[in-house]
């Protein structure tokens, strides 16, 4: 990645964001300290940070291929859960100490039913989120996380208390406020880090120990305070989508004269747009309301689609975004019909709009770059 | 030599600036490779080559011959040069590259300047454009990740049925009753393909249905990026006679006929792009 800045945290994060395990998490498991892994932006990481146990986002980086997970899963699964539970087959996640599933999506929740007959990881619970977003769905999510807390209790030995739950919530709320202020400074006419580089920032925060991923990032911001980008681009693009943790596909873009300057995606804007709800006095419904309710949404929420678009386009007209891609992962369903809505929605506000299909590994990076550069070309011609 | 073209007065006036200009564009798709000199807003050389598997290769050999019909001494006469396609980023001697989805859009609206839609099927991709009056995009769909209605899914078909590319081509092997071939998948739609031929039907009728089921393909690309006449095929797969009166049977249009070889609108438009490009003052 060639950096616009240079900088020994952005360097940390984006060596931490390119593999499994990482140094930050070798020298936290060395110390003899828990990782539970988890899936989606929607099971709520504060429950282990205050259990004591590092979160860890799940990925498939370095993959290269789903010959083991194939025979689990087929050719018309989405390739996220095919590479990732390969990585796992090959032994990669063998440091988890625990892992939660989530029904985020049909593809990802059957990686719970081949975990628990392929893998030996001691602790493996699969959680249901609703499909709705309202106070009966809150009252529901509030009744899994008690099972949760319960369940990590029993298993890890610790007391998970209303205050321990709280201050976790806290350090988490202070990341995601630096994590915002970083995206902020993406509102400039020449932001000083780069979309692919703001991904690294944010994938690292779901690798390595909270309270070091948040020193580091308030080094970052002070780096970056007052600093210009040196990059010529060609338009001020926004990201929409879901599952996307690799820089490099951001860097293809990058590289085309499309500089992202922001994004909704389920490792970018959604992670930290608004906080937990501190004033709450149950924090376990305070985490429930968040990640049922409040924070914006990904479509496999029923109902939820003017809401999620009214995101997008206040995002598209803080960041004065000229062009929106709306990356997909093949086979995905949840997907497909929020882009055909946005495009549509998208047509009123005159905010260009092309939706890309892609795989989890990046492949056919060809037809990436002549699908940008026409894009590019397109809003080009709409300037001229 | 190309039939010489003369609709100079569909250049903008700033352009007609540069009409003496010697421009060239060069188009290295997957299975050809397509160039074009034009001077005074006229294709003044135009050529076609199969694909080689190096594409600065394929670029120079057709370039070169572009360049002799035209009467040129060498490709170093051509003042300013663009290059599309695949291997657009492989061609030393092209000042620049587009992408093809410009170039066939402004290629095809220079062929017929009431184009509005523009299907272009090439050897591995298709794709669907939305052209202003201008000859600018406003909007595009590619297929993506699979040859389904592209020329490797016309081979694969023809390869099936041992009619070569001119017998799923020609309007009398269409046959009055298209079989159904559900499948798009190149692959799979080859295994149906096989299925019907030894059940003994009708070659016609299995012809027509491939068409049937590409145009399908296509009218659903048509539909994401909406229809507005006039539309124009373009690319090696236009000349498919029988895909087109299917994807106008569909579509419930008439499509219009290019001025030019369809398959060189891409290297057209890369030529005026070029012409454009050079003219801008730094």
């Amino acid at each position: 990645m060639k950096a616009e800045i240079q900088s020994e945290a952005l360097r940390k994060f984006v060596e931490v964001s390119g593999s499994i395990m990482n140094p930050e998490l070798r020298a936290w498991k060395d110390q003899g300290r828990g990782v539970v892994g988890f899936f989606c932006s929607t099971v709520p990481e504060e429950l282990f940070t205050a259990a004591g146990l590092l979160p860890f986002r799940m990925r498939g980086t370095g993959s290269t291929n789903t010959e083991l997970s194939d025979a689990y899963f087929s050719s018309i699964n989405c390739s996220f859960p095919r590479h990732t539970f390969n990585q796992a087959l090959l032994g990669e996640y063998d440091f988890l100490d625990g892992l939660v599933c989530i029904n985020s999506c049909d593809h990802v929740r059957r990686i719970y039913d081949n975990w628990i007959r392929a893998l030996k990881t001691p602790f493996v619970q699969v959680m249901s989120l609703p499909r709705k977003v309202g106070d009966p769905q809150v009252d529901w999510y509030t009744d899994e996380l008690n099972l949760l807390r319960g369940q990590l209790e029993e298993h890890f030995g610790v007391q998970l208390t209303d205050e321990r739950v709280a201050e976790a919530i806290e350090l988490q709320n202070q990341i995601r406020g630096l994590q915002k202020q970083l995206y902020l400074l993406r509102k400039a006419d020449k932001p000083p880090i780069t979309g692919a580089e703001t991904l690294a920032v944010m994938v690292a925060g779901t690798a390595m120990p909270k309270q070091r991923y948040k020193d580091l990032l308030t080094e970052l911001l002070d780096e970056l305070e007052g600093k210009e980008g040196s990059r010529d681009y060609r338009a001020r693009l926004m990201i929409l989508g879901g599952e996307l943790d690799d820089p490099a596909y951001l860097e293809i873009i990058e590289e085309q004269g499309g500089l992202v300057v922001t994004d909704s995606t389920c490792f970018g804007s959604r992670l930290m747009w608004t906080p937990v709800d501190e004033a709450e006095p149950d924090p376990i419904r305070a985490l429930a309301r968040y990640y049922v309710h409040d924070r914006p949404s990904c479509p496999r929420m029923y109902g939820h689609q003017p809401q999620r678009i009214a995101y997008t386009r206040e995002l598209a007209r803080e960041f004065r975004v000229d062009g929106i891609i709306g990356e997909r992962l093949l086979f995905c369903d949840q997907w497909v019909v929020e882009n055909y809505m946005t495009g549509l929605d998208l047509k009123e506000d005159e905010i260009p709009f092309m939706p890309l299909d892609r795989e989890y590994v990046l492949s056919g990076e060809g037809q990436l770059r002549t699908r940008v550069q026409a894009f590019l070309e397109t809003l080009e011609a709409r300037g001229s | 030599m190309a039939r010489v073209q003369t609709n100079v007065r569909f250049l903008s006036p700033w352009m007609r600036i540069f009409v003496a200009m010697i421009v060239g564009g060069v188009d290295v798709g997957s299975a050809t490779g397509k160039a074009v000199v034009m001077k005074d807003g006229r294709i003044i050389g135009s050529h076609l080559i199969g694909a080689t598997t190096r594409p600065q290769e394929t670029a120079r050999l057709v370039m070169e011959e572009a360049v002799q019909q035209a009467g040129l001494p060498s490709i170093d006469h051509v003042e300013h040069i663009i290059c599309t396609g695949y291997g657009r980023l492989q061609v030393p001697f092209a000042e620049e590259n587009v992408s093809e989805i410009s170039c066939h859009a402004r290629g095809a609206h220079w062929m017929a300047p009431t184009t509005r839609t523009v299907v272009d099927i090439g050897g591995q991709d298709c794709k669907v454009i939305s052209v202003s009056d201008k000859g600018t995009v406003l909007n595009f769909a590619m297929n993506d990740r699979c040859a389904a209605g592209t020329g490797r899914f016309f081979e694969a078909m023809a390869r099936a049925l041992s009619c070569g590319l001119e017998g799923l081509s020609a309007l009398e092997n269409q046959g009055e009753n298209p079989c159904v071939i559900s499948n798009q998948c190149s692959v799979f739609a080859e295994s149906e393909v096989v299925t019907l031929v030894n059940e003994g039907t009708d070659l016609p009728n299995i012809i027509a249905g491939i068409n049937v089921s590409v145009a399908s393909r296509l009218v659903s690309m048509v539909k994401r990026v909406g229809l507005e006449e006039n539309l124009v095929l373009t690319g090696g797969c236009s000349k498919n006679e029988g895909l087109a009166r299917a994807l106008a049977a569909k579509l419930s249009i008439a499509i219009e006929k290019l001025s030019e070889d369809p398959q060189i609108a891409g290297a057209v438009g890369a030529a005026l792009i070029a012409a454009e490009k050079a003219g801008v003052p730094d």
